[in-house]
């Protein structure tokens, strides 16, 4: 009897020691599971699938030149980042996804950490969500969720954020640069709506 | 007796001398060819030339591919295409959203990248490049949904907000 016992104790000592850092890397990971919406693909007129990991990252850095200031620029904003992933999925007809299909990744924002801090719904452009993961007071993780009759766009990002850096790549990548200013997440809470 | 015999085998020879020469006679040289064992052989020169002329051919066709490779990367530059699913023919965009959202279909004709690209191997570059475009359509359409929310966000009315109103003076 002692002997099971020390042997249950042994193997739940190892199972510890074996799973821990994972589910202590998932906790902290702020890459949204967006597989449970690639059904979707099928019904869309037109799908924007990006999936860039680490690996890719750095790859892709090794590409932009340190002599363009708009490439160095990006360059900067993609250094610390860990991966960027979009589902795009545009609709010829409305009502393609259902609720349940928007409930997976804002389940997922739910998680701690995760922190809304822009909701914005009007009838022509549907809902923009825009969370932000706090790992303390850094920023570790950008989500943008935006649906309306006809789109469903999940924009994730891991890693630190520099939303400095990402509000000055507005209007060097075909955006028209209409001065959007870097908020402080506290006063963004205050904006949410 | 004489010492002729020692000398050309003229005169009386001596007993001695020929019971000597008897025994001796069987030790005399005799003409034969000279046998050399086989493990004694000096080995073969080797033809190394044929060898040589092939590997020489090889070496020149590497080095006139990779020059050819080298002038044709530098003539006419990679075009990249960022990876767009359309399962269905595009349909016609309503005006609104063509408005607002360009058209995700990107296109980049790469200049600037030789030296980083020449550094990288011909698939880990494709890989690169790759990434890069769907790194800048990420990026391009985050940035667009910012955008978005950031217009959404300004235009919105303060609750307060007097209609009607005019300057006065």
């Amino acid at each position: 009897m002692k002997t099971l016992f020390h042997i249950n104790i042994r193997t739940a000592l190892i199972l510890l020691l074996l799973f821990a850092p994972s589910m202590v890397a998932k906790a902290q990971d702020s890459r949204i599971q967006m597989g449970g919406l690639d059904h979707l693909a099928a019904k869309a007129s037109q799908t924007v699938d990006v999936n860039i990991d680490e690996r890719l990252m750095r790859m892709a850095a090794k590409l932009f030149s340190d002599k363009d200031e708009d490439e160095r620029e990006v360059k900067a904003l993609i250094a610390n980042l860990k991966g960027i992933y979009v589902k795009s999925f545009e609709f010829d007809v409305a009502g393609q996804y259902v609720a349940a299909d928007v409930e997976t990744i804002r389940t997922q924002l739910r998680a701690p950490g995760w922190t809304r801090l822009v909701n914005v719904t009007s009838k022509k452009e549907g809902m923009l969500e825009v969370y932000l993961l706090f790992n303390g007071d850094k920023v570790g993780g950008l989500a943008v969720l935006h649906t309306d009759d006809k789109e469903f766009t999940v924009v994730n990002i891991v890693g630190p954020v520099d939303l400095d850096k990402l509000a000055k790549l507005e209007g060097q990548l075909g955006v028209p640069d209409l001065g959007i200013e870097p908020q402080k997440p506290k006063a963004k809470n205050d904006d949410e709506k | 007796m004489n010492d002729d015999y020692l000398w050309d085998k003229t005169g009386q020879p001596d007993p001695q001398i020929q019971q000597l020469e008897e025994i001796l006679g069987t030790l005399r040289y005799q003409p034969k060819p000279l046998a050399i064992p086989d493990d004694l052989r000096p080995p073969q020169r080797r033809n190394y030339f044929p060898m040589l002329a092939i590997a020489a051919s090889v070496l020149l066709a590497l080095l006139a591919g990779g020059i050819w490779l080298r002038v044709r990367s530098r003539t006419e530059a990679p075009v990249t295409q960022a990876r767009v699913e359309q399962p269905t023919p595009a349909p016609q965009p309503a005006e609104n959203k063509s408005a607002i959202n360009p058209p995700v279909l990107a296109t980049n004709r790469i200049h600037r990248k030789r030296s980083a690209l020449s550094v990288l191997p011909k698939r880990e570059r494709q890989e690169a490049l790759e990434a890069k475009e769907q790194l800048m359509l990420a990026l391009r359409l985050t940035t667009q949904k910012l955008h978005l929310v950031h217009t959404k966000t300004q235009s919105t009315p303060p609750a307060n907000q007097i209609k009607n109103q005019h300057r006065i003076g």
